[in-house]
């Protein structure tokens, strides 16, 4: 391990992170199992590479780096589809900006209680492509800058921008799709 | 009426994220213009619903079984054998959380108290072990042995 990042100073960080890593892992996932490995994986790749982490820099967006390649290994190795599904809508680009101009109504409609709500937020996330997903999660989820989320996912800021707005589009969409459709569950 | 503001700058706008001559911008457009209001609101609900969302804390049993393996003795000789500590913590908190120890299979590893007390003072009561978590990790575990397997390729630490 690097010096200075020592096991008792690994041990805090997986207790001052570990939440933040599990949230943002179970809103890429969509359910616990796939959230509990990615969390895992991230940590023993962190522990095992710590000599890359620059100290003068937030350990826990490195952390958040790692796991969204965590995530992205897995979704490039297995195509098996749980909420975390590889037969998601067809990328932003591919789509008509027609297809993805907002509806008139306004979200989240107040009749709806908090927990369908929620329900129908994380079905709705889990509906897009992982770009979107990772860029609307790190921005509204996580509550990170534009630059942070530019340097967790590798991308120029300009993309980051993109992809948000492009994201929380097809959010939109998606959301009202589960909704007219009875819940989150369809 | 000036152009409408293209929707990158009305999310931009409600992030922070534009400069101050920007903003300055939206700001002035959004005051006369109802269609980019109501298209600022409805994102503006939406970010909302996301950041209400309730979070997801780092389950107790995964947090001590990570400082376990990773920090605690010797830690890369236990990663050396991963493909064993996916099964053998799942099978030892199951074991904890159901009271079953007294008649536990062996072997399974010993999990000391004190760490249990320190993950629990850490963690909080309400985070140990939630039904859901007393199954074995299914498919994907499988599936991440295989990843494990393939050590040749550290440039994914990206």
């Amino acid at each position: 391990m690097a010096e200075g990042l020592d096991a008792e100073t690994f041990a805090g960080l997986i207790a001052r992170a570990g939440d933040k890593a599990y949230n943002f892992a179970y809103r890429l996932a969509g359910n616990e199992p796939d959230a509990r490995d990615f969390v895992q994986e991230a940590f023993t790749r962190a522990f095992e590479h710590s000599e890359s982490y620059d100290p003068s820099r937030p350990f826990d967006s490195w952390l958040l780096r790692i796991l969204h390649n965590v995530f992205l290994d897995a979704m490039r190795r297995h195509s098996h589809a749980r909420t975390v599904s590889l037969d998601a809508p067809a990328p932003v680009e591919d789509a008509g900006w027609a297809d993805l101009l907002p509806e008139d109504a306004p979200l989240p409609p107040d009749e709806l209680s908090r927990r369908e709500s929620a329900d129908l937020v994380q079905a709705a996330l889990g509906r897009l492509p992982t770009p979107y997903r990772s860029a609307v999660a790190l921005c509204d989820i996580e509550g990170l800058s534009y630059e942070e989320i530019a340097q967790v996912m590798a991308i120029p800021v300009g993309t980051v921008r993109s992809r948000i707005h492009q994201g929380r589009v097809l959010l939109r969409k998606a959301y009202e799709e589960l909704e007219s459709r009875g819940g989150a569950r369809s | 009426m000036n152009e409408h503001v293209s929707g990158e700058d009305l999310s931009a706008f409600l992030d922070g994220a534009l400069a101050a001559r920007d903003r300055a911008r939206v700001d002035s457009h959004l005051a006369d213009c109802r269609a980019c209001r109501d298209e600022a609101a409805s994102l503006r609900h939406l970010k909302l619903a996301l950041s209400s969302a309730p979070r997801r804390t780092l389950p107790a049993d995964l947090a001590l079984r990570l400082e376990r393996r990773l920090v605690g003795g010797s830690g890369r000789g236990l990663l050396a054998r991963r493909a064993f500590w996916i099964p053998a913590g799942a099978v030892a908190a199951a074991a904890l959380a159901l009271g079953l120890w007294a008649r536990r299979p062996a072997p399974v590893e010993e999990l000391p108290l004190e760490p249990l007390l320190a993950a629990h003072a850490r963690y909080g009561a309400e985070a140990l072990l939630p039904a859901e978590h007393l199954v074995a990790s299914s498919t994907y575990s499988d599936q991440m042995t295989d990843l494990y397997a393939d050590d040749s390729d550290p440039g994914s630490v990206r």
